[in-house]
């Protein structure tokens, strides 16, 4: 006998054929409780009509309405009264009997009586009266009578001379209660044979009385059941059509009971959800995005505008200045062209600033993700970045691996924007930083605290818009980058305030799909 | 199950509720002799059933069981159904088989415990039977003003509400105890019924068409 080769699961065919079926055999849960719940309606009424089938069943057999049987019943009484005729037929023989030979004088009686009292069966007394009712003589059985008790029954013979012969004889107690019994349940028998119709129908309307409430019962029992289940799709239903009209703010509640079935419409209802959430965020998303582009577009022409006048303007100054130089004259000009020459050199130089902003701005590349884990990312942004460990103290706290996908170039910006917001609201003290690194079940996180004066709660919405500041040499520009690049990064961000004071931007960013819960699992 | 026990005044009072909710039967025979006659503003009947009762009425109740004979005595008016006023007498009869007697209980309103007679012989029975007097229909304002008759029903064994309560209760218990799915189907089986419309053992007796002025005081 050999034994099979083990499979490399370890367990035999079987047990993995039984733990993993075909997807033809296995069962959903939404179809096992439907499946209940036909069980429950049909199984229920079957079960309580064979239940209901055999109690009548029982119940004839103990009624034993058999017309036959009732007649034969009603008979007895009269079979009795043939007996008992009979016993009367047989006692009177036995007086006459008794009376045969019967001698006339007293003690003569006497012995003749009592050797018939002795060998006459039944015979408990026997006695003779004369004419004028006297006692001539008697004798009685000294034994026990019948067992079980006895009724006195008595025959008479007349004798010559007006006398009687009066005999006792014994009848056994028992036919007469065997009467009385038998009586009753004839009569029981009979009364229930003349409502042998009524019985019958109200049986038919117990049985179908008792089977309707049963049926009644399972289906409520079969509706419940099911209702568990199409309570929650009628709520999916319902949700969805909210969401085609418009409302990405409807979400189907899970309750606790819900989330412990476990099931195909648990698991709906919760994707339904996420769909929602996701569909809500994409809105948002591309609606400031598009919001972004069309101040990108401002942006450009703004700075295409601003650029052309700024170069002739410089250059004229400039050979101003040169032909000053080559033939000076008044001499109070030179300190005056000096001066105005510095307000328009300083004020073209802002300008250029500006247009650069803008031109950054405007010509903001596409974000071009490559897998990184974000925590290296972070740390790498703090070490090669000297110039920020000058001007504030950083910390950074990360929490294990997290896995993402970051255009290193644009996130570089996105935490050199963060961080020179940190240190401007932090002066004149030496700013703080905490950068944090964590991961939820589908996200990573990144927090840029501070311990400044933090952002007001109705203007956190506001920050990110473009143009939008509160600085007066700042051009509104940066935290609108920053989102536009977390956006890219299909990422969200938000303001905050820190825990003990200070300002939090946290960005999330998706989780790389390889770490991500279920990837790869089998739908 | 208990045999029908003597019917007191409720149940008399329901006799005389089942005899108004009968329909109306046909009359087994010629016209039966009645007197009427008013005694202390009542009206009082004496009927005589000794031609037409059926012969084998009697020897019927010699079967040893125990039987019950209503006869209920009513006045109707012509062309009516319901009748104005009635009299209700219940017999009970067990031949002993034993004695070879018949002892009879009577009941009716004026004895509701009931008059015990023990016959000794069929004819004695049937005399018993036949003969009604001074069978208190009522008040006399209780005869129709126009034209009515005296019928005159017999019901062997009827089934009474005593007898339908002892069925109910006997149906309930006739699972004994082996079993709750029994005695659930009887209980419900005896809640639900009902006693039969049509009476199988009823004998009819009409009398001739009498008027109210027919009624002599006595």
């Amino acid at each position: 006998m050999t034994t099979p080769p083990p499979t490399p699961g370890g367990a035999p065919p079987w047990a993995r054929w039984l733990r993993r079926p075909p997807r033809w055999l296995r069962v959903s849960r939404f179809e096992r409780n439907i499946a209940i719940a036909l069980v429950i309606g049909t199984v229920v009424p079957l079960v309580g009509a064979l239940w209901l089938a055999a109690g009548l069943a029982e119940q004839d057999l103990t009624l034993g309405l058999s017309p036959r049987v009732v007649s034969r019943l009603e008979a007895v009484p009269g079979v009795y009264g043939e007996l008992f005729q009979a016993r009367k037929q047989l006692y009177a023989l036995q007086a006459r009997e008794v009376a045969r030979g019967l001698p006339s004088d007293r003690d003569g009686a006497r012995r003749h009586l009592e050797r018939a009292v002795s060998r006459t069966p039944g015979l408990r007394r026997a006695a003779v009266l004369q004419a004028g009712g006297a006692l001539l003589a008697s004798a009685e059985a000294r034994g026990p009578g019948p067992e079980g008790g006895w009724r006195p029954a008595a025959a008479h013979v007349k004798l010559p001379g007006g006398a009687v012969l009066e005999c006792t004889f014994a009848v056994e107690a028992r036919l007469f209660a065997e009467l009385d019994e038998t009586r009753t349940l004839a009569e029981q028998s009979r009364e229930l044979d003349r409502l042998r119709d009524a019985i019958q129908r109200s049986y038919v309307l117990s049985y179908g009385t008792l089977l309707a409430v049963l049926s009644l019962l399972a289906a409520a029992a079969g509706i419940w059941f099911a209702r568990r289940t199409t309570r929650r799709v009628d709520a999916l239903v319902a949700a969805v059509r909210k969401l085609a009209g418009g409302d990405l703010s409807v979400q189907v509640q899970l309750t606790a009971r819900d989330r412990l079935a476990g099931d195909e419409i648990s698991a709906l209802a919760a994707a339904f959800n996420e769909m929602v959430r996701e569909v809500r965020e994409s809105r948002g998303r591309i609606v400031y995005l598009e919001k972004i582009s069309g101040w990108q577009e401002i942006a450009r022409r703004l700075a295409h505008e601003i650029k052309n006048p700024l170069t002739p303007i410089q250059l004229a100054f400039q050979e101003l200045e040169a032909r000053w130089k080559r033939s000076p004259g008044d001499a109070s000009f030179g300190p005056l062209l000096a001066e105005a020459g510095e307000i328009v050199r300083e004020e073209v130089g802002t300008l250029q600033r500006l247009v650069a902003d803008f031109s950054a701005f405007a010509k903001l590349p596409e974000a071009a993700p490559e897998p990184a884990d974000l925590g290296d990312f972070v740390e790498d942004f703090v070490r090669t970045n000297p110039q920020l460990a000058e001007q504030a103290e950083v910390e950074v706290v990360r929490t294990g691996p997290c896995p993402t996908a970051v255009d290193r170039v644009l996130m570089r910006r996105v935490l050199a924007n963060l961080a020179a917001n940190a240190v401007e609201a932090s002066r004149p003290a030496r700013a703080r930083i905490h950068l944090g690194v964590a991961r939820t079940r589908s996200r990573v996180l990144l927090t840029v605290s501070d311990e400044g004066p933090g952002i007001d709660a109705e203007m956190r919405e506001r920050i990110f818009d473009p143009y939008f500041t509160t600085k007066t040499d700042g051009t509104g520009l940066g935290l609108a980058i920053v989102k536009k690049i977390v956006l890219q990064h299909g990422g969200d961000i938000e303001a905050g305030a820190r825990p003990g004071g200070g300002a939090t931007f946290c960005i999330s960013l998706p989780l790389a799909e390889a770490a991500a819960p279920g990837a790869g699992e089998e739908t | 199950m208990t045999p029908a026990r003597p019917p007191g005044r409720l149940a008399l009072a329901a006799t005389l509720a089942a005899l108004c909710a009968a329909p109306a039967a046909r009359a087994e025979a010629g016209p039966i002799p009645v007197a009427l006659a008013r005694r202390d503003g009542h009206v009082v009947a004496a009927v005589d059933l000794t031609a037409v009762l059926p012969g084998e009425l009697p020897s019927r109740l010699g079967n040893g069981l125990r039987n019950v004979v209503a006869l209920y005595v009513a006045v109707v008016p012509i062309g009516g159904e319901e009748p104005t006023a009635a009299f209700v007498r219940v017999f009970d009869v067990l031949f002993d088989v034993w004695e070879e007697t018949w002892t009879v209980t009577v009941r009716d309103p004026r004895t509701p415990g009931g008059r015990r007679h023990v016959l000794r012989s069929v004819d004695a029975l049937r005399a018993l039977l036949a003969r009604v007097d001074e069978a208190d229909l009522g008040p006399a304002g209780s005869l129709p003003p126009s034209r009515f008759t005296v019928d005159v029903r017999i019901d062997v064994n009827p089934i009474s509400p005593e007898l339908l309560a002892a069925t109910r209760e006997y149906l309930a218990g006739a699972a004994g105890g082996r079993g709750a799915s029994r005695s659930v189907l009887g209980a419900v089986a005896g809640f639900l019924l009902r006693e039969p419309e049509e009476r199988e053992q009823s004998l009819v007796f009409r009398s001739r068409p009498l008027s109210p002025d027919a009624v002599p005081p006595r």
